[in-house]
């Protein structure tokens, strides 16, 4: 046997969908009685595969990440390793003490304090009570909450909620640590802090670690190695770098209607649609993909559809990433305080206009958000992509290009002084 | 804590209690009965006095209608005593009965988003509902005392009683925390199950009246309820009177299989459990 301490082998999850599995009294005994007749189910069964044949096996001290797009199966697979539902085909093995983290704050109670919170998550998650006692300082400091440690949670904002939960799986010690996209919660300070924290663990300790994520600068940092679902299907495994590209070359296309675009919050005010205006014509899209000109003008329109009567304020804001995730620029309207009003049910289309579009050449991500300054009303990452295309602006035949010379043109003169 | 080496095959399936692994999750078992103890009188104004409310006010008006109106006879004890000692472990199958129907859809957060085992859920509710079955029983003590009446020789028996109506309320919490998942259809039964089970089961009178008025068939079938025999037989280790019938056998037998078969029946669905809940 080798010395892997996670092996899966050909692992399925098989899902009947088209009608209630097992819903009600009723269904269960027309469909025994309709088999006794002999008569076949009517109603009608499909069968859907969340999770097919996957096999692979990982190493003592490993940190892999697992990523695909929505509905991939990245979800299901953690939740067999975590032995929350059965595969239906198949088998693993792991060998070791495991945690899984599908989520923080799991068993949280509104009515206990912080104090009893602390204790009952960590028993969920698989901690003794002695072990927590022992570490209870510890994920106190780490938290910083240490002042409201007596008072129910209920009283607690969903920030000091999330730090908290997140304190508590923090300091789990298991030897592999199966983790969902936990991070996408808390404030960014917070979340650099526990990515921090995961990397020591996973690169100090030797723990081997499972990661699921859509943060692609995440993977990146986190990760040895990769592995790329896709409809159930492990697409490609390898190193995170190789994953990672084949990920968001796959995530090209498809992505140009906002409305039906995986996203996140409360959904009161929903995107809609977006275009994209540059020389005084409309940008063409293809697979997901605008193309503009270095240096060249733009003007952004994004569409908004209010889901909710309100007349509260928005604000929008576009990040610009790189392939691997970072996040280069964003624009917004909140800091500048230059917020839209919702109007009722009418669409509100708010318009973006840049003088001159100065990245350098190559290929960026956007994501978007809208929110009234409270509360995210929406957040669509990965919405589409930009390729800015290289221009001889100076008149010198010579181009930069991202990958050589950095994301960014400033607008500079040089001159001789000696 | 998770065990050191887990292997899961999807072709292979049997049956296994895995009594180890749930002494191992015995934590998670006190800390959820704490927590929902911790919960369920927050912000009262009464607090743990509505556990002695509850009863007490049951005893009161079963004592103006089968004591004063009705005249049950009860073979010379005072009324309050006799009902008292049958609601004691009555009151505590009612609340597990209760709790545990709906306990797995209640924790469904959990249950999807980590592993332990489930039984931990049903189990830890019928340690929640041991505090009402304490404070009953001090009720009892309590009228006992007001009314002068010493316990019966047969008291040394009172702990085999007491087992049975924990395994009573288990099995049937059990069945019913499992069943619910997959059919919700048991939701509405379980109020109807514990009201009716309040006059189908000797409270608030003795067995023999009901008897002597039935069929044999219908004997047979009264016995058929599980807590028909514990609880004549928790009033007969206290207060003496004639020892529970042969019928009563057949009851304690059935709290036995439903246990077992509960069991079994939950390991079943526990696999798809995070899936249908």
């Amino acid at each position: 046997m080798s010395d892997a301490v996670i092996t899966v082998g050909n692992l399925g999850k098989k899902f009947m969908i088209g009608h209630q599995p097992e819903g009600d009294l009723r269904g269960s005994f027309t469909s025994k009685f309709r088999r006794l007749l002999g008569r076949s189910d009517v109603r009608s069964q499909e069968e859907f595969w969340a999770l097919k044949d996957v096999s692979f096996e990982i190493e003592q001290g490993e940190a892999v990440g697992i990523i695909g797009r929505n509905g991939a199966g990245k979800s299901t697979l953690l939740k067999i390793l975590s032995r929350i539902t059965h595969p239906t085909t198949g088998y693993f093995e792991i060998n070791g003490r495991v945690s899984s983290l599908l989520e923080v704050g799991t068993g949280f109670h509104s009515e206990l304090t912080g104090r009893e919170n602390i204790y009952l998550n960590g028993t969920i998650l698989g901690m003794r009570r002695a072990e927590i006692k022992k570490k209870f300082n510890e994920i106190i400091d780490f938290s910083g909450v240490e002042k409201f440690l007596d008072t129910p949670v209920k009283h607690y904002s969903s920030g000091m909620k999330v730090r908290l939960a997140f304190s508590v799986a923090a300091h789990l010690e298991p030897e592999i640590l199966i983790i969902d996209e936990v991070l996408a919660v808390g404030d960014a300070e917070f979340q650099k802090r526990c990515l921090g924290k995961m990397d020591e663990v996973s690169k100090n300790e030797g723990r081997t670690v499972l990661f699921v994520s859509h943060n692609m600068g995440a993977v990146e940092n986190l990760c040895t190695r990769g592995i790329l679902l896709s409809a159930g299907e492990i697409e490609i495994a390898g190193s995170t770098q190789k994953v990672i590209q084949q990920y968001l070359e796959g995530t090209r296309e498809g992505i140009f209607d906002l409305a039906s675009l995986p996203s996140t919050g409360s959904k009161q005010l929903v995107f809609d649609s977006i275009e994209f205006l540059s020389e005084s014509r409309y940008l063409p899209f293809s697979n997901g993909q605008i193309q503009l000109s270095f240096l060249s003008d733009l003007e952004v329109r994004i569409r908004l559809r209010p889901l909710k009567n309100t007349k509260d304020k928005v604000y929008v804001a576009i990040t610009v990433k790189d392939m691997f995730g970072h996040k280069l620029i964003t624009l917004d309207n909140l800091y500048i305080d230059a917020p839209f009003y919702m109007n009722d049910d009418a669409f509100i289309t708010a318009s973006c206009c840049m003088d001159e579009v100065s990245v350098n050449p190559g290929v960026y991500v956007m994501d978007l958000w809208c929110s009234n300054g409270f509360e995210t009303y929406q957040k669509i990452e990965n919405a589409l992509q930009i390729e800015v295309l290289g221009r001889d602006a100076f008149g010198t035949g010579k181009v930069h290009h991202s990958s050589k010379h950095g994301f960014f043109y400033q607008k500079h003169k040089w001159k001789q002084i000696h | 804590m998770p065990s050191h080496r887990i292997v899961v095959d999807a072709s292979k399936s049997r049956f296994s209690l895995n009594l180890r692994e749930l002494l191992d999750y015995k934590d998670l078992f006190l800390i959820l009965a704490y927590r929902d103890l911790r919960v369920r009188y927050a912000q009262t104004f009464l607090g743990l006095v509505w556990a002695f409310i509850q009863p007490a006010a049951t005893l009161l008006i079963f004592t103006v209608v089968f004591g004063r109106a009705v005249k049950v006879d009860t073979g010379g004890i005072p009324y309050p005593v006799f009902a008292i000692s049958g609601m004691t472990a009555w009151t505590y199958f009612a609340f597990v009965l209760n709790q545990s129907g709906n306990s797995i859809i209640g924790a469904q957060e959990m249950v999807k988003k980590i592993y332990f085992p489930r039984l931990v859920i049903p189990l830890s509710k019928a340690l929640v509902g041991f505090v009402d079955f304490v404070i009953a029983f001090c009720l009892l003590v309590l009228l006992m005392i007001i009314y002068r009446v010493s316990p019966s020789a047969n008291v040394f028996f009172l702990p085999v009683f007491v087992v049975l109506t924990i395994i009573s309320a288990l099995a049937a919490g059990i069945w019913l925390s499992a069943l619910t998942i997959r059919y919700r259809d048991f939701q509405h039964v379980v109020p109807f199950l514990v009201q009716f089970g309040l006059y189908a089961t000797p409270i608030a009178y003795p067995s023999e009246t009901i008897i002597s008025n039935l069929p044999r068939w219908g004997t047979v079938l009264y016995y058929f309820n599980p807590m028909a025999g514990v609880v004549e037989g928790f009033r007969w280790s206290i207060l003496g009177g004639a020892p529970p019938g042969q019928l009563a056998y057949l009851s304690f037998c059935i709290v036995i299989a439903l246990f077992i078969s509960g069991l079994i029946y939950f390991k079943r669905v526990e696999r798809i459990m995070a899936d249908i809940v």
